[in-house]
């Protein structure tokens, strides 16, 4: 069974993370999201668009379903699992205080679940007071240190230039706006295909404004220590990365979220192929990328 | 005319200035009607002399003011803990300190799949931490998973770890390995133990409710001398009321049972509404219509937020899981509608925080007699217990924690000087706050008389004593664990002392809790309890 993608949304309370839930709640592109969210009540659902509601679980006509957080949050997790049909994404809004990279952690140990990564936002307005009050900042510091993404919210009514100052001293992660709290998060959770081989690398059409694809591959084998640190020296704006790499040792699965890399050895195969998503507005440029991939490429050392 | 029963003992302790001591107690219609000598019930006309408690010692019913139903709950997996336990059905589980004997009694109870342990502390082992390869000594085919006393680690088999696909996984937060990357078979926090736990069918949700659950925790309350317990962060709903009345009021469920609500966000006029609502159809054995707040998490996990200067070697504060400024509305709300609070508090700052709340709530409208009473509160300092004094906030101290954790106290979280004066009774009872103590089961056992040792001998696991200044009388404890817990509840009225007219919960003790050496008060064997005068035998 494929995993399903587990997103979770995360940030302190006034953030915005209500706002970007129902925003991706109408507007799923016929994906079947599963959104564990804390209060019913706060998101805005249009009542012709319920097709069923009960006490703990709101289906909507677009086939998303939206359950209140009651108890563990972990057991309701398991228990979206269980659902038939199985839901083709999962979304967690995190509550106010919670760090989300603690929750997204499940979908990195359970096999039933991909990581699909945190998203935290921030209120660009706010923020400088959380990060000034000496009982919250490790806290907010910790909720945006987590994030593979931040999306700042209220962008249009402050500058957002000395927050994202602020926060590119906290962590690597690339930060976009979302001013209304309508950002497209839905790349991170689409599976992402390894295209099929073809002789040469080459760039894809973006998927939506904030997002761009990449896609490349290689008929010879690379040595690892330099794909090792190609892979470490992967710009911040790259948000997915997916694929296999063949080396000198043999073949590897990667797979990178945010800044988190995961690797695992598999039965050899031929040449690599490798698929990545980024962020066109952080400087994520496919063309870019693919000139850089394929002069890296030919500069390797021909391993055998 | 209704039957008197009168019941004779060695002594009565009665928890009650006017006749602190007495031998006999009259009980009629559920109620004391009378305390005093053999003659005490003769102005009414006498009564059935019941002489079963002749030679032991009678006290008012224990009340266990900060525990949960989980305790109930855990009993279906094997207790492996370091502590004599004492399960439901009255077997003592003599308390393993070596992994030897973990191994030995999972073996003995693996007669099916999969066998689960629960309550286990490395802390208290002297030995090389326990590991996979020991566990699979009881069973290579098996899953066998055991559970940490605090829930937040575990330790699997290689079936369990198998089944969770941990043998080949990545990288994997949690999942812990030796210096050669080999998964050891511990599991930190939940995210790396719940793909085990939900393929061994462990469900922590179903542990803490339900009326096997409930008859449980009432067997287990009751062994402990228990008469009222609370389950201190209920998920009762008003649809649920009917359900845990019809388990509660049965004749043979043998404790009153009060739930607080467990809130962290939400509206607190609307929640205080199906408070008001819940309370009215309390009973004499359900008690319902408080609340209970979290603010921070424990200081042993480094998560209690605490003043200046934190945790020692700088390990960063700890996590609010209300901030600040969400509990103050909620504190706000909840006083100005009268609804009771018990408010979780373990660090100085969370409760310097709670404080400050109350006491801009009760700048508005709300019932002087609140009784709302801060939890845990194991970093107040004397000015804290003064501004309690002054607000009429209660206490309910972790009196537990220093045998089982102030050890780690002093060597890891806060140092000499503040581990001496954590939870800190006395400093409570010369402000004049009222004290309970607990035992926050099931993290440690349910036992009210080994809290009251916890609290009159403040000795650590190792051995030392920790705070001497603030160790309390046997006297005091006693009172701790039965007026001043059933103050915190709103039931002063009706039980924690054997007074005329009150409900007659006692428990009936092998001998005097006053009167024995301090070290022994946690030895003392409960005989029976007594509820509503109706009579529970620890041997039934």
């Amino acid at each position: 069974m494929t995993p399903v993608p587990l997103l979770v949304v995360g940030g302190f309370l006034g953030a915005g993370k209500t706002t970007l839930i129902g925003h991706l709640l109408q507007h799923n592109q016929g994906m079947r999201l599963l959104v564990l969210v804390n209060d019913f009540g706060a998101i805005n659902i249009d009542a012709q668009r319920i097709a069923q509601a009960g006490a703990q679980t709101i289906a909507l006509t677009n086939g998303c379903v939206c359950c209140a957080m009651t108890g563990d949050l972990y057991y309701a997790v398991g228990d979206a699992l269980a659902r038939q049909p199985r839901p083709d994404a999962i979304v967690i809004e995190a509550s106010g205080v919670a760090e989300p990279g603690r929750i997204a952690a499940v979908a990195l140990a359970e096999p039933d679940l991909s990581y699909a990564g945190v998203v935290t936002m921030a209120d660009a307005q706010g923020l400088p007071d959380l990060l000034r009050n000496s009982q919250l900042r490790e806290q907010v510091q910790r909720q945006l240190q987590q994030a593979d993404l931040i999306a700042l919210s209220r962008t249009d009514v402050v500058d957002a230039a000395p927050v994202q100052r602020t926060l590119a001293q906290l962590t690597p992660a690339p930060v976009v706006a979302a001013p209304h709290g309508q950002l497209d998060v839905l790349p991170l959770l689409h599976a992402l295909d390894v295209a099929p081989p073809s002789a040469h690398a080459m760039a894809e059409p973006a998927h939506g404004s904030v997002f761009a694809q990449w896609t490349a591959q290689c008929a010879q084998a690379l040595p690892a220590k330099a794909v090792d640190a190609w892979l470490a020296n992967l710009p911040p704006s790259v948000l997915r990365l997916k694929g296999w790499v063949t080396d000198d040792h043999g073949t590897r699965e990667v797979q990178r979220v945010g800044q988190r890399l995961v690797q695992r050895r598999v039965d050899a195969r031929s040449g690599s192929q490798l698929v990545a998503i980024g962020l066109a507005a952080q400087g994520f440029d496919a063309g870019a990328m693919q000139s850089a991939w394929m002069a890296w490429a030919a500069a390797c050392p021909q391993t055998r | 005319m209704s039957e008197t029963t009168v019941f004779c003992a060695r002594q009565v302790l009665t928890m009650d200035a006017n006749m602190p001591q007495a031998t006999h107690v009259a009980v009629r219609d559920g109620r004391i009607l009378a305390v005093g000598d053999a003659s005490c019930a003769d102005p009414w006309g006498g009564g059935q002399l019941d002489t079963r408690f002749a030679d032991a010692v009678i006290a008012p019913g224990f009340v266990e003011g900060h525990a949960h139903l989980m305790e109930g709950g855990l009993w279906r997996y094997t207790y492996v803990g370091f502590m004599d336990r004492l399960d439901p059905q009255g077997q003592r589980w003599p308390g393993v300190t070596r992994n030897e004997e973990v191994i030995a009694r999972l073996r003995e109870v693996a007669t099916h799949e999969p066998t689960i342990g629960w309550g286990f502390d490395p802390i208290f082992i002297s030995q090389a931490r326990l590991n996979r390869d020991m566990l699979d000594q009881v069973s290579t085919e098996r899953p066998v998973a055991v559970l940490f006393s605090s829930l937040h680690l575990m330790v699997c088999n290689t079936a369990a770890l198998r089944s969770a696909g941990y043998l080949e996984a990545g990288d994997v937060e949690g999942l812990m390995r030796d210096a050669q990357g080999r998964p050891t078979g511990e599991l930190r926090e939940m995210a790396a133990m719940f793909p085990v736990l939900r393929r061994l069918g462990v469900d922590f949700r179903r542990l803490a409710a339900g009326p096997e659950v409930l008859r449980a925790y009432g067997a287990s309350a009751r062994r402990a001398g228990v008469t009222t317990a609370t389950d201190l962060f209920s998920s009762l709903t008003a649809q649920d009321v009917d359900a845990t009345l019809e388990v509660v009021q049965a004749p043979d469920f043998p404790i009153r049972l009060v739930p607080a609500v467990g809130v962290v966000d939400g509206d607190p006029v609307a929640i205080a509404r199906e408070m008001a609502q819940m309370r009215q159809r309390s009973t004499s054995k359900l008690r319902m219509g408080a609340v209970k707040l979290m603010t921070d998490g424990s200081i042993q996990g480094f998560s209690a937020r605490l003043q200046w200067p934190g945790y020692l070697g700088g390990v960063p504060n700890g996590m609010w899981n209300t901030p600040p400024e969400v509990l103050r509305g909620l504190i706000a709300g909840f006083h100005a509608s009268g609804t009771p609070m018990h408010i979780h508090v373990n660090g100085n700052e969370a409760s310097a925080v709670t404080l400050e709340a109350l006491a801009h709530a009760m700048a508005g409208p709300g019932p002087r007699d609140h009784r709302h009473t801060l939890q845990h509160g194991q970093l107040m300092d004397e000015a804290q217990f003064r501004r309690a004094a002054a607000l009429g906030v209660g206490v309910n101290l972790f009196a537990n924690h220093i045998y089982y954790f102030g050890d780690q106290h002093v060597a890891h979280t806060v140092g000499l000087e503040r581990a001496q004066r954590m939870n800190a009774c006395r400093s409570a009872l010369e402000a004049g706050v009222n004290l309970a103590i607990h035992s926050d089961a099931p993290v440690t056992p349910l036992a009210p008389l080994f809290t009251a040792w916890c609290a009159v001998q403040r000795q650590t696991a190792s051995g030392r004593v920790l705070g001497q200044a603030q160790a309390i009388t046997a006297a005091q404890a006693l009172r701790a664990i039965t007026l001043g817990a059933a103050w915190s509840l709103n039931m002063d009225h009706e039980v924690g002392s054997i007074e005329v007219g009150k409900r007659a919960d006692m428990v009936v003790l092998q001998d005097n809790p006053l009167t024995v050496p301090p070290s022994a008060i946690k030895d003392i064997a409960v005989r029976a309890t007594v509820l509503g005068g109706q009579v529970f035998e620890a041997g039934a």
